[in-house]
């Protein structure tokens, strides 16, 4: 029984070790991201760079998205190997980049003569002491949502590219009866507030939070006269911002450009049959039309890699003109701005036709919905903590904004 | 030594082996390093980062210089480590009693009732359901206009709010929803205690003159007072560990109404990414389950003893 029993693991192990290498011409890259199975464009993005490069297999770990930053971050601590991490939120790259974890690029980006003049300027939200630590390939900013078929039973105009928010406030109220909510306003911080940031100025980690009482006081004056659900019902039902909208009786909604693909998915799959389109998110007076905020999303090679030039050849083409085009094939908004890129960006399939919504392809200005800066995550916990009491009407915006001056001022003591 | 002494020993060393093999790894290995790191400043990543910092951590959790300027009123009134000591005793001073009574009720009522089994199958089914499944069903449930509110509005109690959306409900909805859970599961325990009250105590009781009430305030309570002790001390240790109600339900919001110890420890480390504070929050909740143990193996030998 022993022997039979050592002979089985001798073998066991045998077979373990003949099963690592694998052929050698075929390279495989792996990379870790987010809901690789359900999102389109990383299906893209994988179908379009192993088509144009023969020989390379790229693999996805996946990770919840909810999860993302925790799992990642304790993946590189245990010293994963995977070649190449992507970069869901700005702070990540800054962290990881602050634990040793990032390989510097600007080394990378001499030798190959990479142009990364496409970016418009966003990849330096990438950069720590001017080296280049990530390379952008995916920036949503925010746009409006609107649905033309309430728009049209209502009679009333469709929005425009140059609205203000006291405009679209009429609008939201006007098109409100009958089970009809002028517009949505999902639970988070961004949605109510960060319209402050897209007059390039203000920063969510400046130390001044009175520019937000503004919107602050339009979203109560909304909520009041019952143009949108309530916060309070929202958070605790936990209504997800996809289905609110596709449920065809809000009007507008101020979202991520993301959403974009979600609905042209929803209308392929027969979720929802309304007409909608885009604009570009209202303006504050003063601050020029078309300009919102976003968020980056990158990829970053791991130092632990043993397979740093191809890693750096995927994530250089995955930022560049080829990746781009294959993340615009699928209504994503990938980084990298060109002619073409925004000519295939309208031409998927589900894009509505209209001139204005690609208009709103173009943005004249987009700030970071967080900038990179010190003590942020203490200042997001602090802004955050009080927007919920403002919006769950626990206390008036004037007193929320002055706690949170106070609080972040006390950081900085 | 003698041989077989020796080995006698080495027999029931390898006994325990495996056991305390599995504590060393996963217990006791992480908990010296946690006492270790709340004297460091770490971010995660290469060791070689790990920078000592004394009592620095201890001294921000604290916010020494403020609380020191403008008193203890401060510290839980706007220190991140006051306010979520405060809720968790408050959480933990409402919940274990109200258990306990809602136990015990239980349990009394089901010791001698016809379809027993049935009953005590269905308050203890909340015990083993999904906790992410309880308290979505509890959201919806204490909405503003769900069926809590309609029933406390019929009975008079002008309330008109979602009760995780406001910053004096919240934390009561989070008692609500464990007291509830947690019921049915030392129900058990007391109706297995309640089989050790001796019969003859009761009979001889009941030849006295005492009727059901007296009976029970002088004899079934005191034969229960072991169990009591024991139930309300693994509560408590269990109240001063809640997370997962919380961050379910209210994700320590509004504000801070419902930030606990273990949710301020969770955002420190995994959201901030700053180990060596956590680390040292996690001490100060280390010593209150240090003592509330401690008093519990010195009571129960007095118990015990009785």
């Amino acid at each position: 029984m022993k022997k039979l029993l050592s002979v089985v693991l001798a073998a066991m192990m045998l077979l373990s070790l003949l099963s690592v290498p694998a052929l050698a011409e075929d390279q495989v890259l792996k990379v870790v991201t987010w809901d690789a199975t359900t999102t389109p464009y990383l299906i893209a993005q994988k179908e379009a760079y192993e088509a144009s490069h023969p020989g390379v297999t790229i693999e996805y770990v996946d990770v919840a998205s909810q999860d993302y930053g925790i799992k990642s971050t304790t993946m590189l601590e245990g010293g994963d190997a995977s070649d190449v991490f992507m970069v869901k939120e700005i702070d990540d790259i800054i962290k990881w980049q602050a634990q040793g974890f990032a390989e510097p690029l600007n080394a990378y980006v001499e030798k190959t003569g990479y142009d990364l003049s496409g970016f418009v300027g966003t990849e330096k939200n990438y950069c720590v002491e001017d080296e280049l630590y990530a390379v952008p390939f995916r920036s949503d900013f925010w746009v409006l949502f609107y649905n033309k078929d309430l728009f049209d039973a209502a009679g009333i105009e469709y929005p425009t590219n140059d609205m203000t928010w006291d405009e679209y406030a009429e609008k939201a109220i006007a098109l409100t009866k009958d089970g009809v909510y002028g517009t949505h306003y999902h639970t988070w911080l961004s949605a109510v507030a960060n319209w402050t940031v897209a007059d390039g100025v203000n920063t969510l980690a400046d130390k001044n939070y009175d520019d937000l009482l503004y919107f602050y006081q339009l979203y109560q004056k909304l909520e009041d006269a019952g143009a949108c659900m309530a916060y309070a019902e929202l958070k605790a039902s936990g209504l997800h911002y996809s289905a609110a909208f596709a449920n065809g009786n809000i009007a507008m909604m101020p979202m991520g450009y993301w959403y974009v693909s979600t609905l042209i998915g929803y209308n392929k799959d027969g979720t929802c049959s309304f007409n909608w389109g885009i604009t570009a998110v209202p303006h504050a007076d003063g601050v020029a039309a078309g300009s919102s905020f976003g968020n980056l999303t990158g990829a970053m090679i791991n130092k632990n890699s043993a397979n740093k030039d191809l890693a750096w050849d995927y994530i250089s083409w995955l930022g560049g003109e080829e990746g781009a085009a294959a993340t615009a094939s699928v209504g994503a908004r990938p980084a990298f701005v060109s002619e073409n890129v925004a000519g295939a960006m309208s031409a998927v399939e589900g894009f509505p036709t209209d001139e204005t919504s690609k208009g709103a392809l173009i943005p004249s200005f987009v700030g970071m919905e967080w900038p990179v800066a010190e003590k942020v995550a203490d200042i997001k916990t602090i802004v955050n903590e009080e927007h919920t009491m403002i919006m769950a009407r626990e206390i008036t915006p004037e007193e929320g904004i002055e706690e949170m001056n106070e609080r972040v001022a006390e950081l900085f003591e | 030594m003698s041989r077989a002494e020796k080995k006698r020993t080495l027999i029931a060393y390898s006994f325990l082996a495996p056991n305390f093999l599995g504590f060393a790894i996963f217990t006791l290995v992480p908990v010296v390093c946690a006492i270790a790191l709340s004297f460091f400043e770490w971010n995660g990543g290469d060791i070689s980062r790990l920078k000592f910092v004394g009592f620095d951590n201890y001294a921000t959790i604290f916010n020494v210089k403020k609380v020191s300027q403008n008193g203890l009123a401060y510290f839980f009134n706007r220190v991140d480590l006051g306010i979520s000591l405060k809720n968790t005793i408050f959480y933990t001073l409402i919940t274990v009693p109200l258990t306990i009574v809602c136990a015990l009720a239980l349990a009394l009522l089901l010791n001698k009732i016809r379809g027993a089994v049935a009953y005590r199958t269905i308050f203890f089914f909340p015990y083993v359901a999904s906790m992410v499944a309880i308290c979505v069903c509890w959201s919806f449930m204490l909405m503003k206009d769900g069926p809590i509110n309609q029933f406390i509005q019929a009975i008079g109690i002008p309330f008109n709010k979602s009760w995780t959306a406001d910053s004096a409900m919240a934390i009561w909805a989070i008692i609500l929803v464990s007291v509830w859970r947690n019921m049915g599961y030392y129900m058990v325990i007391y109706l297995a205690a309640l089989q050790g009250v001796p019969r003859e105590l009761l009979e001889a009781a009941t030849v006295d003159g005492a009727g059901k009430w007296k009976q029970f305030i002088h004899v079934t309570l005191p034969q229960l007072r072991p169990t009591t002790f024991f139930v309300s001390i693994m509560m408590i240790i269990s109240c001063f560990k809640i997370y997962d109600v919380v961050a379910i339900m209210t994700d320590g919001g509004p504000g801070r109404s419902t930030k606990m110890l273990v949710t301020y420890i969770y955002d420190e480390a995994f959201v901030k990414i700053r180990y060596g504070q956590a680390s040292a929050i996690s001490m100060i909740l280390l010593v209150i389950v240090l003592v509330i143990t401690i008093i519990q193996f010195r009571s129960e030998k007095k118990f015990s003893s009785d």
